[in-house]
């Protein structure tokens, strides 16, 4: 778990420069002294904190949502209709002990699933894109679902 | 290409020896000895001996394909027998029964005006005193190599009645760095390891490369634009592009056995399904409409059918259809899961990676699923990959630490041997015979 800590990740700026747009922003701002912080990492850690966790689990070989994993989406879900500037991927990941193309389509489909709750429980489908890594990040043996940065230049540290 | 066939007229005389084709079945571990004394060259003087130095290299090269067979055993070659031009086509057969050879292989290499070499090869039956086939190339020195490789396929098929797989290359993935960080790069080598080169720089995620059948393009998975997506590199420019444009996950190709499309698996939504495009493009055409997970679909050799894997019962199994995706059918029926199925060039059978709880192995099936012999002891072994003999087979294997590693195994039931590789790799791929 805190192995995968490092690479599991939240929402990003959907080019929207303005902090200021984002609430969650000024609430956190008493950051450690003197270190400027990069935005993305303060709405990142606004998702993380709001939603109470940006991974949902599955048993292995499966792509069904479970109980736990609909409660953490219900939250991201809710979070991301109080962010629509927000765009955020989910990243879905096969079973490692999976041959490597199966490992690759349970990926997609964990992701699929994720993101299809999502927007049904209102999340604009333009914000939420998905993507596989198959086996190709460690993990706990039963696989993952992580949502992460859509990609792009990530916003500018706020000047000052 | 660089390799011109002299003799049109290549002479397989239905090129069975006796005895040998006995040692071609599997689990008959009886071997062919065959004989290669160090072949000749009609030149003389100084010329004459550069040309006898590189004949004796390609000699040492026959040599060391053939003995990496499981069929074919050669006799370590010796200066002393070293015999002139015209007997590389007149034989004394009578010595190398007193050697014990069933086989002879004789040639020559010549030097040409415009600085390349012509290189000769000729099988014969030793028992029989008849030639069994010959070849000859003219090449530039630095394919000596791959002159030496189509001098042992000869030889081979001759003895076998399969061709060889000395003049092929594998691809496979490299893989360096610490397990949470892994560097991957596409490789690619001649199958005896020489000519290792990277293809792609390594900042990006890469995985399955597959040669097209003669080894002049590869199809490979990237996360370039941060999602799978099936890229071929033309081998013989360097030049790359994606396979279909748009912004769909596709993965798991595999080139027909012509070359003319590549079959693979893309994600609509939460579905996996197999499609089939011209290997230059085009609209692709869906294969398969389940909700399941379809995926690592592969071409028969005559190009009429596909084995693929699905879990549309609840488990991997393996499956064949039409290559239009009629006639779908389940051909595994246990309590394990299958995956990864890869038709074997000769069509005989299928490989595929056998899996139980967290053990995966290599095995093989006839297409109808009868006769699965498992041929890998595993723990972690999987991605079997054919040689052009349809006798062996390459697969990854990931080792104690968890790193992967390449082996090869044969069918005939003996263990399966280490690749050399320059770092940890996985994914390999083994082309057909280059042209």
């Amino acid at each position: 778990m805190t192995m995968r800590k490092s690479i599991l990740l939240l929402a990003a700026l959907f080019t929207v420069p303005a902090s200021a747009q984002l609430p969650g922003l000024r609430r956190r701002a008493p950051a450690p002294p003197a270190v400027v912080q990069n935005p993305i990492d303060v709405v990142r850690a606004d998702f993380a904190a709001q939603t109470g966790g940006t991974t949902v689990y599955f048993a292995p070989g499966s792509a069904q949502l479970t109980p736990q994993a609909r409660m953490i989406l219900q939250r991201q879900a809710m979070w991301l209709r109080q962010h629509p500037g927000v765009a955020v991927r989910v990243e879905g990941h096969g079973d490692p002990t999976d041959t490597r193309d199966h490992a690759l389509a349970l990926g997609a489909e964990r992701a699929a699933e994720a993101r299809d709750y999502l927007v049904l429980l209102g999340t604009p489908a333009a914000q939420v894109s998905t993507m596989t890594w198959g086996k190709e990040r460690p993990g706990p043996p039963s696989a993952m679902t992580t949502i992460q940065d859509l990609g792009g230049a990530p916003p500018v540290p706020a000047a000052g | 290409m660089i390799l011109r066939s002299l003799g049109a007229a290549v002479l397989f005389a239905a090129a069975f020896l006796s005895a040998p084709t006995q040692a071609a079945q599997p689990g008959r571990p009886a071997a062919t000895v065959i004989a290669i004394p160090p072949l000749t060259s009609p030149d003389t003087g100084k010329k004459g001996n550069e040309m006898l130095a590189l004949a004796w290299q390609v000699t040492g090269l026959i040599a060391d394909d053939l003995r990496q067979t499981a069929e074919v055993m050669p006799l370590a070659p010796d200066r002393n027998d070293y015999y002139s031009y015209p007997q590389v086509t007149a034989p004394t057969f009578s010595v190398w029964r007193g050697k014990g050879a069933k086989a002879l292989i004789t040639g020559f290499v010549q030097s040409r005006p415009d600085g390349r070499l012509t290189v000769g090869c000729y099988v014969y039956d030793v028992e029989a005193g008849r030639e069994l086939g010959r070849k000859g190339f003219v090449v530039v020195p630095a394919d000596l190599r791959r002159a030496a490789h189509k001098c042992s396929g000869l030889a081979y098929q001759a003895i076998t009645g399969s061709p060889g797989m000395f003049d092929t290359r594998i691809a496979y993935v490299a893989e360096t760095g610490a397990p949470e960080a892994r560097v991957k790069r596409i490789a690619i080598m001649d199958s005896d390891g020489y000519n290792h080169k990277y293809l792609t720089p390594g900042g990006t995620t890469v995985l399955t490369p597959r040669l097209a059948p003669h080894a002049a393009r590869l199809a490979y998975v990237s996360f370039q634009d941060g999602i799978p997506q099936v890229r071929i590199i033309n081998l013989d420019t360097g030049e790359q592009r994606p396979l279909l444009p748009g912004s769909a996950m596709t993965f798991a190709p595999r080139y027909s056995p012509d070359g003319s499309k590549i079959v693979f698996s893309m994600m609509l939504g939460a579905n996996s399904d197999i499609y089939v495009v011209g290997a230059n493009g085009g609209p692709p055409q869906r294969l398969t409409t389940s909700p399941a997970i379809d995926t690592d679909p592969s071409f028969s050799p005559d190009g009429s059918k596909i084995v693929f894997e699905s879990d549309r019962s609840g488990t991997q199994q393996l499956y064949v259809m039409d290559a239009n995706g009629a006639n779908q059918r389940r051909i595994t029926f246990t309590t394990a899961a299958y995956s990864s199925p890869e038709w074997s060039p000769d069509g005989k059978f299928i490989a595929f990676t056998w899996r139980m709880a967290d053990t995966r192995r290599i095995g093989i099936m006839e297409p109808d699923g009868t006769g699965e012999k498992i041929l890998t002891a595993g723990p972690r072994d999987e991605g079997p990959s054919w040689a052009a003999s349809s006798r062996e087979i390459v697969f990854q294997r990931t080792e104690a630490a968890g790193r992967p590693a390449i082996y090869r195994v044969t069918l005939d039931g003996s263990a399966a041997r280490r690749m050399t590789i320059p770092q940890d790799g996985s994914d390999p791929n083994w082309s057909g015979t280059m042209d």
